[in-house]
């Protein structure tokens, strides 16, 4: 994967920018090498890039004169949360200015009469939830890296969790944000009232991978926790019964707050690590949370066992709080996990429909025979959202290359029986090069107009997202011929 | 009227449009043409005849239809598996005295959600992708048709509620939900606004996931004293009655069950079709709406999403004062039922502060440059 060229007239130019950046945050600027190596990645952990420079701002004010004194030097930004990413979307650059949101980190009001609570950017996600929970509340959507990623970076990826099956991803959690936009000027978009007065930035927002501003306050719901939380551990014995099962789930109509896959390999791996009492025989295993009132639970209990056992599965259910933590634990657990299987892993995002699961689980299975390399599946089943793990070792020559190709093979896979690219974890310059799979020619340069909307001069997180650079000069201009890009001359990087 | 009936009909209407940098109003059913910054005569597009359910997969919970599908064609088919649409469309040709048909883009282009919003979401909670045809007369695709997607910008947020002035659109894909087999209407009477809506709020913040939650004062509902807390729950036969012994432990045993479904009456408008003046809908933080029904001190109001929505009838002349007490709560106040003279001089919504109207005017032309689409609508 490669970024576009950097620009060396900027990168001679770091001792001035330096100089002008501690104007604006005196106490916040990190220009050092042992400094800057912190920053040097996020969680795909294959790329690295030094910074030119890391600004940690305190306040909105000095992130509007950031993103000013950048808009008027023309270098590049890239916004940062905890650099939980999977996707690359916070890898920096070597001629840009890498602004990292970690130190706004108050909670500015907990409004428990109108359900939300008001936060800057830089609160862990579960922060959130540990601000409220005293009082019967939480905040909904839960990533896996909930103890480590911030607000803000689960608004510039839409992150979404375990649970988003019932209580949707990150978008459908917010009342509103305050975003410095390019060169420095602060809107704000919806709030309490949950209206905004005109088109939908909100929405558009939420999700854009740090393309189109800086996120500095973030107004979420919250919500009650439900009364009764059941946990079924649900045991197969081969995958594809396992994916029918979960698709049969879905159309019976039963909405379970997570149902979770995993298959023999990633079971036993996460036995090894934390112990968390998973069937050793079971070739997949699906977790199944349901809540609710008590007789809700119930029924989605009795249907659930129903279909699990015509499915040809056994069920056993938590008998209490610790057994369901333990259960829980184990699938939080997975990717550390992991580690025991390989080096190296790479974990893919796609979703699909649900009823193609079998088949995509098959075609997998193929994939890795074909590729030599292992990998194991743990994903959120019930919304289709798959995670193949691939595991490899960097060590060894071509593996990482491999790995690459393995998984981008599943996500055309994907695409192929209907789905995405990714379904939490972001494009950023992971799965960059594949979005021409999923997007016509037309749709990526109507998304790179609206781009420019925001970022005239494209200098927000530039190398993320989308295959090509997009000419902002001509908005509304672009012309497309047949399945060309535009600009077929430029270069992809 | 220029009629467009399939994808090649409305590329090839566009872009001689674009030729002629002619805009046009894009119609269906045409129940909400009064509805916005009035569109002066300009000529109009019908697409009412790209209709019609393309794919429904019960057992995915997924539908794609052509935009102008009638909603009543859709929650039949919907109804039939047991499921529905999330956002409660909400159908405002009584209020709007319109006798067209509203449509699944309708709806949703107008952000149009009854009472059940409290539930899944509006429209754009729902929407997972879309076809359309943008002001450069290309056809392109936003979204996806799986419930969980992040790849690339999420378009079809921006499209509802957008009110036709992005796109031209050709397919919509929706998540659709479960149908609850059983609903039961609570109503709290004889309570003051600040009373009832603090029982809506305790509901709203309950773990019962109520799908209606409206407070009507005495002038709109006879038999109730000084006026209403309505409550509307779902659920299968015997969570229901569970949620039910919830809300008494919650509300206390004033609250009684009632036989009549108050809430299509009130997500529609219809409780205002009869009455005089411009109707509004004012939407607050939710515990503002006691403060705000009083300092509106309208004749006919009500409070839909547990307040975070104030329905009310008023003269034109109040325009002005109902946007100030909106801004002054940070809501918004919007027209939707005013004459053409009224829409014109208040437009849909309050005037954006500047730095965010620039933005808006921005994306508007990243997918319609030369503003052929309702322009000024919104």
């Amino acid at each position: 994967m490669l970024l576009p060229p950097t620009d060396s007239k900027i990168v001679a130019r770091r001792a001035e920018i330096v100089a002008a950046l501690k104007e604006i945050v005196p106490d916040g600027v990190v220009a050092d090498r042992s400094g800057l190596a912190t920053f040097d990645s996020d969680a795909l952990s294959a790329y690295h890039q030094m910074p030119l420079v890391c600004v940690l701002p305190s306040n909105r004010e000095q992130v509007s004169a950031i993103l000013n004194y950048a808009q008027a030097q023309g270098v590049p930004i890239v916004p940062r949360g905890a650099g939980t990413s999977l996707s690359g979307g916070a890898l920096p650059r070597e001629d840009g200015i890498l602004i990292g949101m970690g130190r706004m980190k108050r909670i500015i009001e907990i409004d428990y009469e109108n359900g939300c609570v008001v936060v800057e950017p830089g609160v862990t996600n579960l922060n959130i939830t540990k601000a409220v929970e005293a009082n019967g509340f939480y905040y909904a959507p839960d990533p896996s890296s909930q103890v480590a990623c911030t607000i803000g970076g689960n608004v510039a990826e839409n992150s979404g969790g375990l649970h988003c099956l019932k209580y949707g991803l990150t978008t459908n959690n917010l009342l509103g944000v305050t975003l410095v936009l390019p060169g420095g000027e602060i809107v704000t978009l919806g709030g309490k009232c949950g209206a905004q007065g005109g088109l939908d930035l909100l929405g558009l927002v939420t999700g854009s991978e740090g393309l189109l501003g800086v996120v500095v306050e973030v107004v979420v719901k919250i919500l009650r926790k439900a009364p009764v939380t059941r946990t079924l551990l649900a045991s197969f014995d081969s995958v594809p019964a396992a994916g029918a099962c979960v698709a049969a789930v879905i159309a019976d109509g039963v909405v379970p707050a997570a149902m979770e896959f995993m298959d023999r390999r990633a079971a036993g791996a996460i036995e090894a690590y934390n112990q968390p009492g998973y069937p050793a025989d079971a070739e997949a295993i699906l977790i199944i949370d349901a809540d609710g009132v008590e007789a809700d639970v119930a029924h989605a209990v009795s249907r659930v066992t129903d279909i699990v056992a015509q499915c040809g599965g056994k069920t056993v259910e938590a008998t209490d709080e610790k057994q369901r933590a333990r259960i829980w634990s184990g699938r939080k657990a997975a990717f550390a996990a992991m580690g025991r299987l390989a080096p190296d892993m790479l974990c893919m995002d796609g979703t699909i429909p649900r009823g193609a699961l079998p088949y995509v689980l098959e075609e997998m299975a193929k994939l890795s025979q074909q590729y030599g390399l292992g990998f194991c599946n743990v994903f959120h089943a019930g919304d289709g959202n798959l995670h193949p793990l691939i595991v490899f070792d960097t060590m060894k020559p071509g593996e990482f290359e491999r790995a690459e190709a393995f998984g981008a093979d599943i996500l055309r896979l994907c695409v192929k029986v209907g789905g995405v690219l990714t379904g939490e974890h972001g494009v950023g310059i992971e799965k960059r090069d594949l979005m021409t799979d999923m997007f016509s020619a037309e749709d990526l340069a109507q998304q790179g107009r609206v781009k420019c909307a925001f970022d005239t001069q494209g200098l927000f997180n530039p190398g993320k997202v989308f295959p090509t650079l997009s000419a902002c000069i001509e908005q509304g201009h672009i012309h497309v011929h047949g399945a060309q890009l535009p600009h077929p001359h430029l270069p992809r990087f | 009227m220029s009629k467009a009936d399939s994808l090649s009909q409305v590329i090839d209407f566009v872009r001689a449009a674009r030729a002629d940098k002619a805009a046009f109003e894009i119609v269906a059913g045409g129940t909400r043409r009064g509805v916005g910054r009035p569109l002066n005569d300009l000529p109009p597009l019908d697409v009412s005849g790209l209709s019609g359910i393309l794919k429904y997969e019960p057992e995915e919970l997924i539908l794609t239809a052509a935009p102008a599908t009638p909603l009543t064609e859709i929650n039949a088919v919907l109804a039939e598996k047991n499921q529905r649409l999330g956002f409660d469309p909400a159908d405002w040709s009584k209020l709007l005295k319109s006798n067209g048909v509203a449509t699944l883009a309708g709806a949703a282009s107008c952000d149009a959600s009854g009472s059940g919003k409290l539930r899944h979401g509006g429209a754009r909670d729902s929407l997972l992708g879309f076809q359309a045809v943008n002001g450069l007369g290309e056809s392109f695709r936003g979204g996806s048709k799986v419930v969980k997607n992040v790849t690339g910008f999420d378009l079809p947020k921006l499209v509802c509620g957008a009110y036709g002035t992005l796109s031209v659109l050709t397919e919509m894909t929706f998540r659709v939900y479960p149908r609850p087999q059983h609903a039961a209407i609570l109503c709290l009477a004889d309570v003051t606004p600040e009373d009832g809506f603090a029982a809506l709020r305790k509901i709203a913040h309950s773990a019962l996931e109520p799908a209606g939650l409206a407070y009507l004062p005495a002038g709109m509902m006879a038999g109730v004293g000084q006026g209403a807390a309505l409550i509307k729950l779902e659920g299968a036969r015997q969570p229901l009655e569970e949620k039910i012994v919830l809300a008494h432990g919650l509300l206390g045993n004033a609250v009684r069950r009632v036989e009549d479904d108050p809430f299509p009456a009130i997500g529609s408008g219809e409780k205002f079709s009869d009455l005089a003046g411009d109707v509004w809908r004012v939407m607050i933080a939710p515990s503002d709406a006691p403060h705000v029904a009083k300092e509106l001190n309208a004749q006919y109001w009500l409070g839909d999403w547990a307040g975070g929505v104030i329905w009310l009838a008023a003269a034109p002349a109040e325009a002005a004062r109902i946007r100030r007490l909106a801004a002054d709560v940070n809501g918004q106040a919007m027209l939707l039922r005013a004459s053409p003279e009224s829409r014109t001089l208040h437009g849909l919504y309050a005037p954006q502060p500047p730095a965010l109207a620039a933005l808006n005017r921005a994306v508007k032309a990243a997918f319609d440059p030369l503003s052929l689409f309702n322009p000024g609508r919104l």
